[in-house]
């Protein structure tokens, strides 16, 4: 049975956006909706490390006052989630994973995030290499609202959203694919929003 | 309709018409709804509504039945929220005749029904109060004398839903008790600001005592009043709870 | 005590999962895996990130994973659950 047409009922998308920055099957919105796979976890700065580690001869770890003292981008992008909602013209500024890497020396194929509280998310190395990833702070101008993940997220915004995990703490480099909370429950395992890979299906 | 149980799956989509619309507050409108072969509910659950535009965007909500099992129209009361998407369609836009799609009844375990006694303790957050209302008017409608003590908090006295229907029940075994959380009228005799401990003590909210206690509204509320409730002695896993999340509509 | 009240709980999204099991699921008992607390599923914190999550109310661990997907739906249920049998 097809649904019910709501007579006048059209949602609260945006309209007025050029057809191609959106991704199929997606549509804009103007506010920032907050989707989590769990409670927000309060973690304090001074505790608070980023580190990398896995296949790598020796891991890199930096506390949020080194972090802030990393070379930092200012990054404005258009954001693609799965739940099919896209904001354009997103800011936030971020240390590049670029940055984070350049005295690591490893042979990792993969990659896999994990974050206070336990989300993980998996990535080929060459999704976050090549200025295409960052662990960003701040978002449109102000520190990073718990909420949207602050302190720190990883931001991937080529690839769908569950992608740049909330309250990231660290990146573990692999030398084989560990698809990660979503990824091992439905979704792609690599998520290209203009391929439209939304579920392991796809 | 005679049936007071939860309807057994397969849930469908089922269409309903819009009988009348029946303002509650500035903010907030009932909806009668028409529901061909509604199999009945318990008082307590709630539906899912969903809206479909012309190019096929959907959005979904829940809404709990304000109704009692024992009425003979489904009723929901909708709170507005001003941005919302959902909500103000339904209270601005929807004219008796219009046609809506939902599904349930939906929820087995925030519910009550007369066989199942009392005594209750009810306490509603802004619109987290109507589950509770369909409670009371399941009780009032099976003519149960199970004791029921109320606490409704709301942010001014105009936003109280019901308000009237409440002081009816108010002399009937049930106790009405309000605290306004932003303003109070000239001469509010009544409690203001967050539910605490004190107001649970005046109510009688013994730990002790066998009470069916719900505690229904924005999931702020209804963690801050489980987390007084517990530390008044109550067993966490006695209080049964519904969140609507963050705006509570 | 979370920073946030962004969650709802099972009730929330009793509709998708009556839709899942053809079964009413907000009464289903789960003892926890983590910290062994008895609560229905109801009563269980839930989230919604890409797809839904269902937390322990009491020690916040995975109750349940769930993606809805165009033709299938995927889910993990963890901990021990349980339903009257009705005899």
């Amino acid at each position: 049975m097809s649904p019910l047409i709501s007579r006048g009922f059209g949602g609260r998308r945006r309209r007025d956006v050029d057809p191609a920055r959106i991704p199929p099957g997606q549509y804009v919105v103007d506010d920032f909706p907050v989707l989590s796979a769990g409670p927000t976890p309060t973690v304090s700065l001074d505790q608070w490390t980023f580190s990398i580690t896995g296949a790598v001869d020796e891991p890199a770890s930096w506390s949020w006052e080194e972090f802030l003292a990393l070379p930092s981008e200012e990054i404005r992008t258009d954001i693609h989630c799965v739940t099919k909602w896209s904001k354009l013209d997103t800011a936030w500024k971020g240390v590049s994973v670029d940055v984070l890497l350049e005295h690591v020396d490893t042979a990792a194929e993969f990659v896999s995030a994990f974050c206070d509280g336990g989300y993980t998310t998996n990535l080929p190395f060459a999704d976050v290499t090549d200025g295409q990833a960052w662990v960003a702070y701040e978002f449109d101008g102000e520190p990073l609202e718990p909420v949207h993940g602050g302190p720190a997220r990883l931001l991937v915004p080529h690839l769908y959203f569950w992608k740049s995990a909330k309250w990231v703490r660290g990146l573990e480099l692999l030398d084989h694919d560990e698809p990660g909370f979503w990824e091992t429950n439905g979704y792609h395992n690599r998520g290209d929003p203009w391929k439209e890979q939304r579920y392991w299906s796809d | 309709m005679e049936r007071l149980a939860p309807q057994p799956a397969p849930l469908t989509w089922r269409v309903a018409t819009l009988a009348r619309l029946q303002p509650e507050t500035s903010s907030a409108t009932t909806l009668i709804l028409d529901v061909p072969e509604w199999p009945g509910h318990l008082a307590g659950q709630h539906v899912d509504v969903r809206l479909t535009a012309e190019d096929g965007y959907q959005a979904e909500r829940s809404y709990s039945i304000a109704s009692a099992p024992q009425d003979a129209h489904l009723a929901l009361t909708v709170e507005r929220i001003d941005d919302g998407e959902v909500s103000p369609y339904l209270t601005d836009e929807l004219h008796p005749g219009d046609q809506l799609e939902l599904r349930g009844p939906i929820g087995g375990y925030f519910t009550w029904n007369a066989a199942d006694g009392g005594p209750l303790l009810l306490l509603g957050g802004g619109s987290g109060l109507v589950p509770l209302m369909a409670m009371l008017r399941h009780r009032a409608a099976a003519k149960s004398d199970a004791a029921a003590t109320v606490l409704v908090s709301a942010r001014s006295w105009e936003d109280v839903l019901y308000r009237d229907e409440l002081a009816t029940h108010d002399d009937h075994g049930v106790t009405v008790r309000y605290t306004l959380t932003r303003e109070q009228p000239p001469g509010w005799a009544g409690w203001a600001g967050r539910v605490n401990l004190e107001m649970l003590r005046e109510l009688g909210a013994d730990p002790g005592a066998p009470l069916r206690v719900f505690v229904c509204g924005p999931t702020g509320f209804v963690e801050h009043v489980a987390d007084v409730l517990v530390q008044l002695g109550h067993d966490p896993h006695r209080i049964k709870t519904e969140r609507f999340g963050p705006t509570g509509g | 005590m979370e920073a946030t009240e962004q969650h709802t709980d099972g009730n929330a999204i009793a509709g998708i999962l009556q839709e899942i099991f053809v079964a009413e699921f907000t009464t289903l008992e789960r003892t926890c895996q983590s910290c062994g607390d008895r609560n229905p599923a109801g009563a269980h914190r839930s989230y919604r990130g890409a797809g839904i999550v269902l937390r322990c109310p009491h020690c916040g661990d995975v109750a349940l994973r769930l993606a809805v997907l165009p033709d299938e739906y995927v889910f993990e249920l963890r901990g021990a659950w349980s339903r009257r049998s009705n005899t």
